[in-house]
């Protein structure tokens, strides 16, 4: 797995910032990846909705990039970030066995509540534990943010009727092996 | 505020986010991967390590055979070329000599790689040609429908074409990469494509042949890969230069370790220079010489 990172805790608001974008980077590429795939799989409606997320990433990347404003941000490698996963938290898993060309608007939902809720645990994590004053108070305010995105999440499934079980169909192109 | 001084803060922020980012190198191509492959996550580190290294892609070729991860190339807003099945080390090979300046990069699956390519593998790591190898191991043909490939394990009945599984030893493709003379051999994971990007990143850089076999899960016809994710693990003994050490640790290997296994420099493969040395042809004039050559 990743190496863990030298220095597990953030020492400045320039080295948030750097983490901040790269998570919502990280967001974009992969609900646009998870939308591509949806729309090659001719699930519209999934797809539509990850479109939907993805450029809700991309604009709080720019906002990021705008707070930042002209600090000099470190230039960190990729495998260098302090997560304490693999990828971004809100970058998810390409190997998320919940993702699916079958899946339903719930089911595409509870995925990005999923990492929403990753998002939010590290910028409570950050707000506690970095050295520097500054940006402890600047990740408890992304923590706001983010719990006002899972919020929105939440209200989302339950209006897709997260509860429900995904309806019977038919799998029109299913591996053809053995039982 | 000056005008000097706002060009300035304009600079400062400008430096401090990288011109390029992994999303400048991804085509406009939507993969047709299955939702959830592995490849996913080697398309992700490709792209980050691109990034990081900010190689201009006028700068970069990917070079692919056929199967799911060969479809590669198509994904990537870099020269690519999607070659015939096997063959993704000659074309890279050919494409390298002919274009040295290029960062040239070969990929593929298992089957595509040590089966019919089996043998370019063998030459291409003994050649240490310039060139980084990666090769998406699920060990299955997936792109025909789940058969058993050079990789797969002799007893995996999963298959109509070998139900009671192949009975074959399965290739072992560190270690003949090691025997054939490979200088940079490494493993990465695609469900931790940061970790990935670490080892592209190296192989990019490695001056020779470098070969990384990253473990790709198919969730459709090897769906009890997904558990790859609990079972790798960091190779215990880290890169080491040492050949004979190196041979012992991929024999003891469980194939699930991850890292830098092996690195050595060793001379990279110089052919043309004799060539090179005799006339002041450019390589494109040396091909068209080649060409109207052997097309006479």
């Amino acid at each position: 797995m990743s190496p863990p990172a030298s220095d597990s805790v953030i020492e400045s608001v320039a080295e948030l910032l750097a983490h901040a974008l790269e998570l919502e980077y990280a967001s974009q590429a992969h609900y646009e990846q998870l939308a591509d795939s949806m729309d090659v799989h001719h699930n519209a409606e999934v797809a539509a909705l990850f479109r939907r997320l993805a450029m809700l990433s991309g604009e709080h990347a720019a906002a990021v990039a705008e707070h930042a404003g002209d600090l000099t941000l470190p230039r960190i490698p990729p495998w260098a970030f302090n997560w304490e996963c693999p990828d971004a938290p809100e970058g998810a898993d390409c190997l998320d066995p919940d993702v699916s060309y079958r899946m339903t608007t719930a089911e595409a939902i509870a995925v990005a509540l999923h990492n929403e809720r990753r998002g939010h645990a590290y910028y409570v994590h950050v707000a506690a534990t970095a050295t520097d004053a500054e940006a402890r108070t600047l990740a408890a305010a992304m923590a706001t943010e983010e719990v006002e995105h899972v919020a929105l999440l939440e209200a989302m499934l339950t209006d897709a009727g997260g509860d429900q079980q995904r309806p019977a169909q038919d799998d029109l192109d299913p591996p053809h092996m053995p039982a | 505020m000056t005008a000097g001084d706002a060009d300035s803060a304009v600079q400062r922020h400008k430096a401090s986010i990288p011109s390029l980012k992994a999303k400048d190198y991804k085509s406009d191509v939507k993969p047709v991967w299955c939702p959830g492959c592995g490849h996913f996550g080697v398309l992700a580190a490709l792209t980050k390590t691109l990034a990081h290294l900010a190689l201009p892609p006028e700068r970069v070729a990917v070079v692919s055979g056929i199967g799911c991860s060969s479809r590669l190339p198509a994904y990537l807003a870099v020269h690519g070329f999607h070659g015939v099945h096997g063959r993704a080390l000659p074309l890279a090979t050919g494409l390298k000599a002919a274009r040295p300046e290029l960062t040239v990069i070969a990929a593929g699956g298992d089957g595509d790689g040590f089966s019919i390519g089996g043998n370019h593998f063998l030459h291409a790591c003994r050649r240490n040609q310039d060139l980084t190898y990666i090769v998406m191991d699920n060990e299955v043909y997936g792109m025909t429908k789940g058969q058993a490939s050079p990789t797969t394990q002799p007893d995996w009945c999963r298959s109509k074409l070998t139900p009671h599984g192949t009975g074959i030893r399965r290739f072992q493709p560190a270690a003949i990469a090691l025997a054939a003379g490979a200088s940079f051999i490494a493993r990465g994971f695609a469900g931790d494509p940061n970790g990935l990007t670490r080892l592209l990143a190296a192989a990019i850089e490695h001056p020779g042949f470098a070969f990384v076999q990253v473990l790709s899960p198919c969730r459709t016809f090897r769906p009890e890969q997904q558990a790859w994710k609990q079972q790798v693990h960091a190779s215990e003994l880290g890169p080491t230069h040492d050949t004979a050490q190196a041979a012992e640790l991929i024999q003891r290997d469980d194939g699930l370790s991850l890292g830098l296994l092996y690195e050595q420099r060793i001379p990279l493969y110089a052919a043309g220079v004799a060539a090179d040395a005799a006339d002041d042809l450019t390589a494109a004039e040396r091909l068209a010489a080649i060409e109207a050559e052997h097309c006479r």
